[in-house]
């Protein structure tokens, strides 16, 4: 019984982390909703184990604990998977930046040294 | 020859030692041409002393591999309108006595791109090292089976682009070590590439950015990359 009180515990303080980062604007909504969703998920399978347990006995898992693993360990490398695309458009982003800027530096060049000619 | 608007992209890491050289070969060589080097966020003055050599400096503020200094050049080459770009290595390995050997077939249209090879016609000279050479053999193979083009030199970094390769290779070009998986590219684009001999030296000063050649890492990578470069789509820029 207290491992399933200190389960819901810990799923009610990730899920009012997550609203006090998004009142402090820590997280973009756009990143947001998805950890409000996992973790509201989170509160609702903690308080009510019996649908958790029955659907891992339907899907053939012998042992809660196992589909529990199986589930968040799936979604986990998932999300890497999504995080690494974000880091790749960022890289991309960077490098065209670093780009850009290389050439605005040389447009501002080209055109200091037109103003100094004509002066 | 006609009038055409002729860059040579210089990409630069750290090569304080060869750069002011190199400018001052183009810059002295016979052939009518702009030069601009880019600095790939070097550590050392090469940036000052590309400009005491009277070059103009692109001055990217950190490193972005040579794919992404080389596209830079390319880019200018865009915003300022030439019809061909060149490009020409910063550590002194090419010989600016051969710019209008790779640049005559482009001005003729007889190619889209053009690479200045060691190992193609007649041996003119210095060919790089045995175990390079292997790897170099390597993707020859690869990329001729897979293109159907026969590529002897596809790692050559001495190369000049037409005016429909610069818009491409403007927007899609590759990241780490760019010319053989370009070479893919070229083909996903329609792109037409053709060989011509050159000679190249040994550098003179500094290090190679592939001195991971001797390492395995660096064929699986770039065999790696080419491989995946083929199933990539072909984009449509404005």
């Amino acid at each position: 019984m207290s491992v399933r009180v200190l389960a819901i515990m810990i799923a009610v303080s990730f899920f009012v982390f997550v609203l006090d980062l998004i009142r402090r604007e820590k997280l973009t909504f756009k990143y947001a909703a998805g950890w409000l969703l996992v973790t509201g998920l989170g509160v609702i399978l903690g308080i009510f184990d019996q649908f958790l347990t029955r659907f891992a006995f339907q899907l053939g898992f012998q042992l809660t604990s196992n589909f529990i693993f199986f589930a968040v360990s799936s979604g986990l490398i998932f999300l890497s998977l999504v995080l690494t695309i974000f880091l790749c458009q960022q890289n991309e982003r960077n490098d065209r930046m670093a780009q850009k800027i290389a050439l605005l530096e040389q447009e501002i060049r080209e055109m200091r040294d037109e103003n100094s000619s004509k002066s | 020859m006609n009038d055409q608007k002729v860059l040579v992209i210089i990409p630069a890491y750290n090569e304080s030692g060869n750069i002011g050289r190199v400018v001052r070969e183009v810059r002295s060589s016979a052939v009518a041409c702009d030069l601009v080097v880019v600095n790939d966020g070097s550590k050392d003055n090469t940036v000052s002393e590309a400009r005491a050599a009277g070059a103009v400096v692109l001055d990217l503020p950190f490193n972005l591999g040579i794919g992404g200094a080389v596209q830079t050049g390319f880019r200018y080459a865009m915003v300022k309108g030439y019809d061909i770009a060149c490009q020409f290595d910063g550590d002194g390995q090419h010989d600016a006595g051969f710019l209008n050997t790779i640049l005559d077939p482009v001005k003729a249209g007889a190619a889209d791109i053009v690479v200045g090879s060691r190992f193609v016609g007649p041996d003119l000279g210095w060919q790089s090292s045995l175990v390079r050479r292997w790897g170099i053999g390597f993707f020859s193979w690869l990329l001729s089976a897979l293109t159907g083009t026969a590529v002897t030199d596809p790692t050559s970094g001495f190369r000049a682009f037409n005016r429909e390769a610069i818009r491409v290779f403007a927007e899609d070009y590759p990241d780490d070590f760019p010319e053989p998986e370009s070479v893919m590219s070229a083909k996903r684009y329609g792109l037409k590439c053709m060989e011509v001999p050159v000679k190249m030296r040994p550098r003179s000063h500094g290090h190679s950015s592939i001195r991971y050649f001797r390492t395995l890492y660096y064929m699986i990578k770039v065999t790696f990359a080419i491989l995946l470069n083929r199933l990539k789509q072909r984009r449509s820029f404005a």
